[in-house]
């Protein structure tokens, strides 16, 4: 228990008098209230990462804002080795109604599943290539996955002479993660009433990660429908 | 497939010193090899728990694993010690295993099963008490007791018990050297007479499932008879026991009337070989908060889940305590994951994960899940 | 005109502007207005109407003595200035005294012609040496100090009823407080005298007034208006609780064994169990009747003793981890069994 209370204050000597700001306001990252809270505008976000404590440290920049006055982190905002802000993001995106406990333990669910199918395909194969081919970390599965899934293109209704054009365009890196995540639960929805999500979501996530899958299809068919509209490119600015 | 064999021996004999033991008959087993883990042969794994035994999210691990490790744990290695130091002429000692959830009464039990397997003892195990009493699937089979009025009967699960008692005891069974003491007349043209095999007596109870409650009574006789005159070893496991002494269980008779635990057929059965009437074995039992509903779980110490009536039906009784894991057992369960390819990722993580699991078997298990 | 007016100077100048003047008139009836010249002083026409400078009055002030209370020495005697209750009077009480309520960042009004030092009671005449000296006064009314209550022991185990009540000082136009009229009782239960029976009524029946760890009964009365009545209906409780408990009711013998707040090892199957057990160890094999359970002498299986004790424990000190792990050795003992490492 010593031990423990040892690593305990090990951990968190940053915690108690400032939170700090971090450097890139990353895209994850973020921490945006739903609702007005306590924290007046000038709160800066809290820097909960070890990492980037660090990093603030080698730049020198601690000094800058160790004065300001900083949020506290979110619960799901810790330093453990295993933070994902994907994963954060994911199980936002698989709540519904606020229930993040039950959406946070199908996501968890689901990454069991995978690591359980990948370990017997492990025991299964044979050589050791093949072995090593296996990836065994659910966490990865999911970032490649998530990869795979991301169109590079999007196509805009845009009306000219009364007409609606679907006009292909460039897509903002931040959509083009929403509409991922968004195919991919969509894909895992469509599934008989027997099977669970976290089974058939488990399923997808594999599929996309091995590039197959109705997920990684429906951004190839994206794609060929910017590519068979691109005579319409031109009406994104005329 | 030579070298692969021989690879993974190489990998099993490197890591045996930190965490694995290779003796793997549990008679061999002491403070030694405490906290480390030793693997049980799969033939005898399918023969001891092939119809229960080994909680769901274990049988499971064991697949994913694919082996079946136990760890030897303190509870399991005094428990022994006492069946080894205990008297046989005297009564029969009743244990009570108790714990907090998911910190391994059910797999202490496992190591003990394997331990009196060897020693050759003739096992009654009942696997989870609450699957009869507190399980409710679409069609449950209940009927009225032909023989003994006012009770119910559940043929389908005395009859399932049954033959989870034959292949745990295949082998003393086989033998036929336990005999049936008096005459057992189920109707006008089935009876076992007196000198059949114990065998036969099982057999009837699993092809004709309308008299499995009533062999289970007459097997319960029969074993507390044979073992009193020296003629077997009997030990008596029965995981989820405090179940029997819950007020009221979820099963309905068909006129819709709540049914008492002791109303039933099997509990009276087992009631009556948990008394300590008879000697020359052994009987191991857990008090488990899951056996009861969620709303008198209130504590794990044995007296609040057994109740007055279930302490003084076990009094006197032996309390054991299953607790969490402590430093060692820990950093074992920790390693043997790592090997299992369960836990993944940089060595403190190992501190974070004790410190959020708290150091609970099934709880750390748990968590190890989805990283 | 205007350059006679802008250069007037009175006294100095004025004869000669007064021919001018004269010649500027007209000239027909110059001898008539000669006579006049004589007889009347010219009167000069004051423009400005230069007023006579006021002398400032002289204030009078009356012959005021300055205030008493700066006038006080500051060695007098106390007493003889306020010898009594009194509302507050300014001049009497020698204290920059400060009392009312203002906005903040103001000092509160000073003490003279302060509405709110007159309002509320004051204690000015009670004093610490002034108390001290009526203490004195009154001394040759009283009797000793019992010399063997010289301690709060001795004065405890004589005087086991404590009365507690409290008196009020507030502003307001009475110096009654409702709150003065409750009076509390505190006893310890061990002071009276009850046996086994009538303790276990009493504390039925005075409930939650009584505190086990203190082993104190609390009776707090405030339903009366005066205090004298509460004191009164407080001592008639504890009367009528005492006698009441001493009262054996017929119903009372239904008591059974689940109403006793402790358990007993030998009415209780624990022993059965107990004796069971030993006399199957012995292979006798003996039925007895509930009296002859109770009345099997224990002394002769070892442990008994102590397995009698731990079962006791176990369930009147209520179940925990210490009182659990107690009967597993004492049980492991009595069965010969090892101990646990």
């Amino acid at each position: 228990m010593a031990n423990n209370i040892r690593i305990l204050n090990k951990c968190i000597p940053w915690y108690p008098s400032s939170y700090l700001l971090p450097r890139i306001s990353g895209l994850l990252q973020a921490r945006e209230y739903s609702r007005p809270t306590s924290f007046p505008d000038y709160f800066q976000n809290p820097v909960f990462r070890k990492e980037d404590q660090a990093k603030l440290i080698e730049s020198s920049e601690l000094s800058k804002i160790a004065a300001l006055p900083m949020k506290p982190p979110a619960v799901y905002e810790t330093s453990s080795v295993y933070h994902d802000p994907l994963v954060n993001k994911l199980i936002n995106h698989v709540m519904e109604m606020g229930k993040k406990q039950l959406a946070r333990s199908l996501v968890e669910k689901s990454f069991e599943n995978i690591k359980r199918a990948q370990i017997e395909r492990y025991h299964l194969a044979t050589t050791p290539e093949a072995k090593a081919k296996i990836e065994l970390d659910p966490k990865k599965i999911l970032h490649k996955a998530i990869e795979n899934a991301k169109p590079l293109l999007q196509l805009q209704p845009i009306k000219r002479g009364g007409i609606t054009y679907q006009v292909p365009g460039p897509i903002t890196e931040k959509r083009s993660l929403f509409l991922a995540i968004k195919w991919l639960l969509e894909a895992t929805y469509e599934k008989e009433r027997t099977v669970h999500f976290p089974k058939q979501f488990a399923w997808e996530l594999l599929d996309a990660a091995n590039n197959t899958g109705k997920v990684v299809k429906r951004k190839q068919d994206l794609h060929r429908l910017c590519e068979a509209n691109r005579a319409y490119a031109h009406y994104r600015w005329q | 497939m030579l070298s692969r064999s021989w690879r993974h021996l190489c990998r099993r004999y490197s890591q045996a010193v930190t965490f694995r033991t290779t003796e793997n008959s549990p008679s061999q087993h002491n403070e030694k090899q405490e906290g480390l883990f030793y693997t049980m042969n799969p033939d005898l794994c399918k023969q001891l728990f092939g119809h229960g035994g080994f909680p769901k999210s274990f049988q499971l691990q064991t697949k994913t694993f694919t082996e079946t490790a136990i760890m030897v744990r303190q509870p399991a290695l005094d428990l022994m010690n006492c069946i080894r130091a205990s008297d046989m002429d005297k009564p029969v000692i009743r244990y009570v295993l108790y714990g907090e959830k998911g910190t391994g009464k059910s797999l202490t039990i496992a190591h003990l099963l394997h331990y009196v397997h060897e020693e050759g003892y003739l096992i009654v195990h009942v696997p989870w008490v609450s699957e009869w009493l507190r399980r409710v699937p679409r069609h449950k089979e209940m009927s009225n007791s032909q023989t003994r009025e006012g009770l119910v009967d559940l043929p389908l699960d005395a009859a399932a018990w049954l033959i989870h008692f034959k292949s745990q005891n295949q082998t003393l069974l086989k033998s036929g050297d336990l005999k049936i003491s008096k005459d057992y007349v189920w109707s006008k043209r089935e009876t076992t007479e007196a000198g059949a095999p114990l065998a036969a007596l099982v057999e009837h109870g699993i092809s004709r499932v309308k008299y499995a409650c009533d062999v289970v009574d007459a097997l319960v006789d029969e074993l507390k008879i044979l073992s009193t005159n020296k003629q077997c070893k009997t030990f008596v496991a029965i995981d989820g026991f405090n179940s029997f002494f819950y007020p009221l269980t979820r099963l309905n008779t068909p006129t819709k009337k709540k049914v008492k635990p002791e109303e039933v057929t099997l509990t009276n059965s087992f009631l009556k070989l948990t008394n300590n009437d008879w000697s020359n074995g052994a009987i191991v039992v857990t008090a488990d908060q899951l056996a009861v509903p969620d709303d008198h779980q209130e504590s794990y110490l044995p007296r609040y889940l057994l109740y007055k009536k279930g302490f003084e039906h076990l009094d006197p009784f032996v309390p054991i305590e299953v607790g969490r894991y402590n430093e060692k057992e820990f950093l074992c369960c920790a390693e043997y994951y790592r090997d299992r390819l369960w836990l993944r990722g940089p060595k403190e993580i190992e501190t974070e994960l004790k410190f959020t699991s708290a150091c609970n078997p099934y709880r750390f298990m748990e968590q190890c899940a989805p990283l | 005109m205007s350059l006679f007016i802008r250069n007037y100077k009175p006294n100095s100048l004025a004869t000669v502007y007064n021919t001018k003047l004269w010649r500027l008139n007209s000239t027909t009836t110059d001898s008539a207005l000669k006579k006049d010249e004589e007889e009347e002083e010219f009167r000069v026409l004051d423009i400005l109407k230069k007023r006579e400078r006021f002398q400032r009055r002289v204030v009078r002030r009356t012959d005021i003595q300055p205030d008493r209370a700066d006038r006080m020495a500051t060695d007098q005697n106390w007493g003889n200035v306020w010898p009594g209750p009194k509302t507050f009077h300014p001049s009497s009480v020698p204290l920059p005294l400060r009392q009312g309520y203002v906005p903040k960042g103001q000092a509160p009004p000073g003490k003279k012609a302060n509405a709110e030092l007159m309002k509320i009671p004051n204690f000015l005449h009670l004093t610490p040496p002034v108390v001290k000296s009526q203490c004195e006064a009154i001394k040759q009314f009283c009797t000793e100090w019992p010399s063997l209550l010289n301690s709060e022991e001795a004065i405890e185990k004589h005087y086991p009823v404590e009365v507690i009540t409290s008196d009020y000082c507030h502003a307001s136009p009475t110096i009654r407080n409702p709150l003065a009229r409750i009076v509390t009782l505190r006893i310890k239960l061990s002071t009276l005298n009850l046996d086994k029976h009538s303790k276990d009524k009493f504390i039925r029946l005075v409930g939650d007034r009584y505190d086990s760890t203190t082993d104190l009964v609390t009776i707090t009365a405030d339903r009366c208006p005066a205090r004298a009545q509460n004191l009164d209906y407080v001592n008639y409780l504890l009367t009528a609780c005492y006698h009441e408990a001493w009262n054996v009711e017929e119903w009372e013998k239904d008591k059974t064994e689940d109403d006793m707040e402790y358990y007993d090892w030998n009415n209780n199957t624990s022993k059965k169990a107990l004796v069971n057990w030993h006399l199957q160890t012995k292979n006798e094999n003996r039925t007895l009747n509930d009296d002859e359970y109770k009345a099997f002498d224990t002394s002769e299986i070892p442990y008994a003793e102590e397995y009698k004790n731990a079962v006791s424990s176990w369930f009147n000190d209520g179940e925990s981890d210490a009182t659990v792990k107690n009967y597993g050795e004492v049980v492991r003992k009595l069965f010969g069994l090892p101990e646990k490492k």
